[in-house]
């Protein structure tokens, strides 16, 4: 259940990140909305590496791995 | 969850009213200066044909405008009559003063500039220095709505979308 919540918030902040490209691009500043993609990959990665972490340690208590 | 409805909702309203509002910023610019060189060639022809003083032919000069540019001038104005003090002086303090004006430096300069020539000089001289203000704030004017084309827009998505992506973000 907490899988399906943070993947529509990860789509969110995809789809109004574009916006902000466009929108910055449109007024001329190509380097503010390179930044603010990158801003938001990297908040977008710090959720899916939290994630990824909790899938690693669901595998070795499953395997019972140490 | 009618606490986080809530919650969002005021953070969306804040977003996009400062983003409305960095926008009417930059639409405004254009407008002031328009109004600053309208009230210079009114106040050229004052100088030239009318000969008036300066404080009564800066009042006269603002007819028919109205907003900060028209109480700047005024301001001005009564700072000449009221404190005695040199035309750039009284132009540096009532810009000072003024808190509603959004110009930047370029047009402050040129202001500056003209009014340290205002009052000088003879009738064919300030002509020829209120021209050269006239151009150079056409100019500046030019280049103002171009930037209010470019970011009018942009801080308006801006504000909309920034609300958005915080609510995303917290809830």
């Amino acid at each position: 259940m907490m899988g399906l919540d943070i993947l529509f918030k990860i789509a969110g902040v995809g789809i109004l990140i574009s916006v902000f490209h466009t929108a910055l691009k449109q007024a001329g500043k190509e380097d503010m909305a390179h930044l603010c993609t990158l801003a938001g990959f990297a908040m977008v990665l710090l959720w899916v590496v939290q994630l990824l972490g909790r899938l690693f340690n669901t595998v070795q208590d499953v395997f019972k791995l140490f | 969850m009618w606490l986080k409805i809530l919650g969002s909702l005021l953070v969306i309203i804040a977003s996009v009213s400062l983003g409305f509002m960095l926008a009417a910023q930059y639409a405004e610019r254009p407008r002031q200066i328009r109004q600053i060189i309208s009230c210079l060639s009114a106040l050229k022809s004052h100088i030239n044909y009318t000969a008036i003083p300066l404080p009564a032919a800066l009042v006269q000069s603002t007819g028919g405008i109205t907003g900060p540019i028209a109480e700047l001038f005024q301001a001005m104005a009564s700072l000449l009559a009221d404190n005695g003090l040199t035309p750039q002086a009284a132009l540096n303090q009532a810009l000072k003063d003024s808190n509603k004006l959004v110009l930047h430096n370029p047009e402050r300069e040129v202001l500056s500039v003209f009014s340290a020539n205002l009052g000088g000089m003879n009738r064919e001289e300030q002509h020829k220095s209120l021209d050269l203000a006239q151009e150079q704030l056409s100019r500046i004017q030019y280049e103002a709505e171009r930037l209010c084309e470019q970011n009018v827009k942009m801080y308006r998505y801006l504000g909309i979308c920034g609300g958005l992506a915080v609510v995303i973000v917290l809830v």
